[in-house]
């Protein structure tokens, strides 16, 4: 044990300091960051340009028979108020602009209320601005004489309370609810990146061990299996430091983002959820780590280490691939199946616990059936570690696997 | 097996097959305490499939081996060293770090590896490269790294594999005081090279494998006296083409010839036959000791003569008949 946990150091530490650490670190949450930012500014539209004035033309005779509407500027949220002025026809509004009465004018075609588009000529640019002065007219035309307080309601229908029939537990709306659902589905999320990062660390590291020919003089120090055990043990060292960052800088995102609506006492954990996440995480990474470790050292190079690596990692984001096929029917055989599949078990019970129960029997069986194959993947790779660690630049074949698997 | 307290690794009619390939074949020898051992035999001849049973990384198929006076266990594995001929380190760590960690997986404390890792690369003169990294090493600084990894922590049986390639002469005379120094504080080194004339110089007895098997085996001046008994070096004034009782003529320099006797001849009656021999004149007749170059040679390719000869004899053709 005392070796196994000086490899393990060992490799936690000489990977900590390597440049990708600090670049998987810090690049992806920087990368994911800019991309979301370039994609907040590239989809959101411009303010555009508000006019003092809009004119509009009523074709389906059916709207209020206000002259003159005036939108304040608390309603608009802006600094400036947005008035509307009827004309009777499209050639009176379109004299108005181009003497420049108004900044533009609305068309509600005869066929408005059965879907046909309303027609907003202007030369300036129209926004989200204009967009709302025109939503927020068009509502108090259709609701003529309504107090405010019933299109803050349009806007907002309602605050909603979820309970559980069963639990009796209330949820109410906003981050609380958020938290709720999310947990679960961010360590569903955690694990498979850490699949992802892990697999194909662990692969390297383990070839590399066998290319720097440095594996020869380790295991006549040490046992193959705790050469594994202690490279899985430093990488998932690394991995965890690696998610506590992210994790702390998520939380500290998400109070930024809900400092004002969050309050402690909303907060509602999924204990339960969480429990058996983890439960079935922490074997489930190990049986990634060690099947990586596996196939590292079957594999010739470090190239074709990564390759085994990728076909490993598919597996373990194949849930995420077919997310909607699990969350559409949470119960339903391929959910099911999935849920007790030891390299899918893990992710799959956990977004399942997001929007609906999962009996308990599947839990206690899926892992059971993952502790199961975590043991006779040990068993498996240790064997085929034996046969393979001096096998210098070379894949193992498979027949020379099986030897090893039945000869050890 | 019954070992004697000097023996610290006995090796019994240990096989090992690779698919069809037999890399040992029924080997059996004995490495004691306090001397030089060399193991020799050309490139495939199981030297190394042999070294790696020994340290327990491969199972034989057939034999027993006892180290340090019993089967192999975790604890012994800290009293082995291994230069393995497979160099390696981990080329992103620097060397004291690379050391220190060699060092404690052989059960040494932080402390006293640091403290050994200090000493030993004052003694190889690596000190002033301690903090660069692996990769950033010549191949001769490599070598010496990676020969006070195999030896820090002061092991009873250490097993050296071409301990001294890539070495210029100043570094190789360092590294063979390192193995005389350990000889002679009484731990079994294990040399495997194919440079006799180190083999020569340092070792006490040797086992000479060939095709799996052991060929020779036992003191080395044994051996050589034993191979030099049917080879004398001859002074001549003429060229001999061919003497009675001689299987070989080997021109050594000018007028000078050295004779293979056939087993059995003895050196009188050659040299009667030379001085009989109305075209020369004997000017110099004297028993000279064998290479260890000329006994691997002369064994070695015997040995696949022999099984030239073997496979001619196999090769019958499809309703051939062999007389």
């Amino acid at each position: 044990m005392k070796k196994t946990w000086l490899i393990a150091r060992t490799t936690y530490r000489e990977r900590l300091r390597s440049g990708m650490f600090l670049i998987l670190t810090f690049g992806i949450p920087l990368l994911m960051i800019g991309a979301g930012v370039i994609g907040f500014l590239a989809a959101s539209p411009d303010d555009g340009e508000l006019p003092e004035t809009i004119g509009y033309v009523d074709e389906t005779g059916e709207l209020a028979p206000t002259e003159r509407v005036t939108l304040s500027e608390e309603l608009l949220d802006l600094d400036a108020e947005l008035t509307f002025t009827s004309y009777p026809t499209r050639e009176a509004a379109e004299a108005a602009y181009l003497n420049g009465e108004i900044g533009g004018y609305l068309v509600i075609p005869a066929g408005y209320f059965s879907g046909a588009a309303v027609t907003y000529f202007t030369d300036a640019e129209a926004g989200a601005v204009v967009e709302e002065g025109l939503k927020q007219f068009l509502q108090r035309s259709l609701l003529p004489d309504r107090p405010e307080w019933v299109f803050a309601r349009l806007e907002d229908p309602a605050n909603y309370t979820y309970v559980g029939q069963a639990s009796g537990e209330a949820l109410s709306e906003g981050p609380g609810l958020i938290i709720r659902i999310a947990a679960p589905a961010f360590l569903a999320m955690v694990f498979v990146l850490a699949v992802l990062f892990g697999t194909s660390q662990m692969g390297t590291a383990i070839i590399q061990e066998k290319e720097q020919r440095a594996m020869e003089m380790v295991i006549t120090s040490i046992r193959p299996l705790e050469l594994v055990a202690g490279k899985v043990m430093g990488l998932t060292l690394l991995s965890l430091t690696q998610f506590a960052i992210w994790t702390v800088g998520g939380i500290v995102a998400l109070f930024l983002a809900f400092s004002d609506q969050l309050s402690l006492e909303e907060l509602v954990v999924p204990w339960e959820a969480l429990i058996w996440g983890a439960l079935l995480i922490i074997p489930g990474y190990f049986l990634y780590a060690i099947l990586a470790a596996g196939l590292g050292i079957i594999a010739g190079d470090s190239q074709q280490a990564q390759q085994l690596a990728g076909i490993m990692s598919f597996l373990g984001l194949a849930p995420i691939y077919i997310l909607a096929a699990i969350l559409g029917n949470p119960d339903g055989p391929l959910s099911v199946g999935l849920s007790l599949f030891p390299l899918t078990s893990p992710s799959v019970i956990l977004l399942r616990t997001t929007f609906a129960g999962v009996p308990t029997w599947q839990m206690v069986a899926a892992l059971a059936i993952l502790l199961a194959t975590l043991a006779l993947a040990v068993l498996l790779v240790t064997r085929i570690f034996r046969a393979a660690m001096l096998n210098y630049g070379k894949a193992l074949r498979p027949r020379e696997i099986w030897r090893a698997i039945v000869q050890a | 097996m019954n070992t004697s307290d000097k023996t610290i690794l006995q090796v019994q009619d240990i096989s090992k097959t690779y698919a069809t390939v037999r890399a040992v074949d029924d080997l059996s020898f004995e490495v004691y305490a306090g001397e030089i051992f060399g193991l020799l035999g050309p490139n495939g001849a199981g030297k190394t499939t042999t070294i790696r049973m020994a340290l327990d990384i491969i199972k034989p198929d057939a034999g027993q081996i006892a180290v340090l006076g019993g089967p192999m266990t975790e604890a012994k594995k800290e009293r082995i060293g291994y230069l393995p001929e497979e160099r390696g380190l981990y080329d992103d760590m620097t060397l004291t770090d690379t050391l220190l960690f060699l060092g404690q997986l052989k059960g040494l404390s932080r402390t006293e590896a640091q403290r050994r890792v200090e000493g030993q690369l004052k003694e190889v003169e690596l000190w002033e490269a301690r903090e660069r990294k692996v990769e950033a090493l010549s191949r001769g600084m490599r070598q010496k790294a990676q020969f006070v990894a195999a030896t820090m922590h002061d092991p009873d049986l250490i097993i050296v594999d071409e301990p001294f390639s890539g070495l210029d002469p100043v570094n190789t005379r360092l590294i063979k005081d390192l193995i005389y120094r350990m000889r002679d504080r009484g731990a079994g080194v294990i040399m495997s090279t194919h440079q006799m004339h180190q083999v020569e110089e340092m070792c006490g007895r040797i086992l000479l494998v060939n095709h799996g098997k052991r060929v020779l085996y036992g003191p080395l001046a044994e051996i050589r006296q034993r191979f030099s008994a049917n080879v004398v070096e001859v002074g001549l004034r003429g060229e001999p083409v061919t003497v009675p009782g001689v299987e070989q003529i080997t021109a050594v320099e000018n007028g000078s010839y050295r004779l293979l006797l056939e087993e059995g001849v003895p050196p009188e009656e050659v040299l009667q036959a030379l001085v009989h021999a109305p075209e020369l004149v004997v000017e110099r007749f004297e028993h000279v000791e064998t290479s260890l170059d000329e006994i691997f040679i002369r064994v070695v390719g015997r040995s696949i003569e022999e099984e030239g000869s073997l496979e001619e004899d196999q090769a019958v053709p499809a309703g051939g008949v062999r007389i």
